[in-house]
């Protein structure tokens, strides 16, 4: 059984987790692999999270880092 | 001690140093993404391990030890947008504005471009929806975890990023491709 556009926009957020059942996971499935319109959206709200993995993690700067490790009287290494 | 005596007992809670070194940049992360403001985002981190310090030992092991830090550093990030909300200074809204972090993963032009594009997209979100993102889709967390950081059900926490990640889809079309 394969599902329409709508009710697969419905379950996004559970398809993106993996945590559909096993009959709905093949009917998404199936429903992708017909529908281009929904190959590319899904394609692309899954590299909105890679972009961000990738590209939009912050780092603490160091100097902050160390003292603030210091102020916690950590010792982490930092030279 | 034998080895065998050690790996039947509870695993060791990890240490202090263990958790600043693995999950300051997450915590960071997650509190320059809701405040827009590295100054105050440092101040998150180091109000979040100041607690985690006081309160390890009441860490029983439930759950994942990042659900539970993240907790701490969310709810001090959201304690921190109501003190500014409640006592405003004339330059907070010229600093959101302005400051971005100035240690970036990126190093070159397009990167730095790049990260700007990605912080004025995620900016552009309710805290809320931002909050739920950045714990979901950037530190990794599962949806049951987000949840309990933020206190909200899971079915909350699947809407606010639906929504999150269709809004960002939208202003970063160009870089998806």
């Amino acid at each position: 059984m394969t599902m329409t556009c709508d009710e697969l926009d419905a379950l996004l957020p559970e398809f993106m987790d993996g945590s559909l059942t096993e009959g709905q996971q093949a009917a998404a499935a199936e429903h992708l692999a017909t529908c281009n319109q929904c190959r590319i959206e899904v394609s692309e709200l899954e590299g909105v999270g890679e972009l961000y993995r990738t590209h939009g993690r912050l780092q603490l700067p160091e100097e902050s880092r160390r003292r603030i490790a210091e102020a916690l009287g950590l010792d982490t290494g930092v030279a | 001690m034998s080895t065998a005596a050690t790996s039947q007992a509870p695993a060791p809670l990890p240490t202090l140093e263990h958790l600043f070194t693995e999950f300051a940049n997450g915590v960071y992360t997650l509190a320059y993404r809701i405040l827009g403001d590295r100054y105050l985002a440092e101040d998150v981190v180091q109000e979040t391990f100041i607690k985690v310090i006081r309160s390890l030992d009441t860490y029983r092991g439930e759950g994942p030890i990042a659900g539970w830090l993240y907790r701490i550093g969310y709810r001090e990030a959201i304690a921190a947008t109501r003190k500014r909300r409640e006592q405003p200074t004339e330059d907070d809204e010229l600093v959101r504005r302005a400051d971005r972090p100035i240690e970036s993963v990126e190093s070159t032009v397009m990167g730095m471009e790049l990260a700007r594009k990605l912080d004025e997209a995620i900016a552009s979100l309710s805290d809320p929806l931002r909050a739920a993102f950045t714990l979901r889709d950037i530190e990794g967390l599962t949806t049951a975890e987000v949840a309990a950081v933020s206190d909200i059900s899971e079915s909350a926490v699947k809407m606010r990023l639906a929504r999150a990640r269709e809004a960002l889809r939208i202003q970063l079309k160009e870089y998806l491709a």
